[in-house]
């Protein structure tokens, strides 16, 4: 795939329908040659994007609207994922360093914030973009072929 | 939609119950998982065990499920613990944090060591 392409998805802003936007990611960055661990990566990260758009755009009504995919193939290399909702806003609160449970007790302990920490942690670049709803973008470029994957 | 993607097998052995939890535990799913959960939870002189060897994935969701689980069994000093973490899950584990809770809820149990 030389050439920079682009597919898009909109589904249902429900939780049934996340799993069917992680089969789509699988196909799309395994046809690119990510690895198996990076597909993992992903498949994570674009969930949690879905997630949150599931949950917090529409006021968690059934068939309240759609979270809409769009998988940009830029180059041989990376893939840009945009995850958007026009729902209402989903803003991160807090610093995500701290939302892991790094250093924390049992009491402290809590998995809000999870979702954006994890995003952060296993693609390259994510931000989040807040006007007529949210849109995370996220990219991560393939690692050099040749590496071998554990 | 009803699917099976995450299911369930409960084995109780002496003093132990481990459940076995295999597909993809996940937002849409979570609900069923608390509902299974709850009541295992409640059994304080029980050591209760998830083996997820045959868990394929895990979302933000299934771990604050699992931080519930590990906070009620503390609440009640009661056994609690995971074993056959897959590769891929292990890693999230690591990176949200929770390992080093899961591995002390272990030495909760007395004895028998997995």
């Amino acid at each position: 795939m030389k050439n920079d392409a682009n597919v898009k998805l909109s589904v249902p802003a429900r939780p049934e329908f996340v799993d069917l936007v992680r089969l789509t990611l699988y196909g799309i960055a395994a046809k690119m040659n990510f690895s198996y661990e990076e597909i993992e990566d992903m498949k994570v990260a674009v969930s949690e994007a879905c997630n949150n758009a599931v949950l917090h755009a529409y006021g968690g009504e059934e068939n309240g609207g759609s979270v809409d995919v769009r998988f940009d193939i830029l180059g041989e290399d990376e893939l840009r994922i945009t995850v958007s909702d026009s729902g209402e806003s989903f803003v991160p609160s807090g610093d995500l360093q701290s939302s892991n449970l790094l250093g924390k007790s049992i009491e402290e302990i809590q998995s809000g914030g999870l979702g954006l920490y994890l995003m952060q942690a296993l693609m390259d670049s994510v931000e989040v973009r807040t006007q007529q709803g949210t849109a995370v973008v996220m990219s991560k470029r393939r690692e050099a072929a040749g590496k071998a994957s554990v | 939609m009803q699917t099976d993607k995450l299911t369930f097998r409960t084995e109780n052995l002496d003093g132990t119950t481990v459940v076995h939890i295999a597909g993809e535990l996940d937002l849409e799913v979570a609900s069923q998982m608390r509902a299974t959960m709850e009541p295992l939870m409640e059994l304080g002189d029980r050591k209760l065990v998830l083996n997820l060897r045959d868990l394929k994935y895990i979302d933000s969701t299934g771990i604050g499920i699992l931080i519930g689980i590990l906070k009620a069994r503390h609440a009640k000093q009661a056994p609690f613990a995971v074993e056959e973490v897959p590769a891929t899950i292990r890693k999230l584990f690591d990176m949200t944090g929770i390992t080093p809770f899961l591995t002390a809820a272990e030495s909760y149990s007395n004895g028998s060591p997995k």
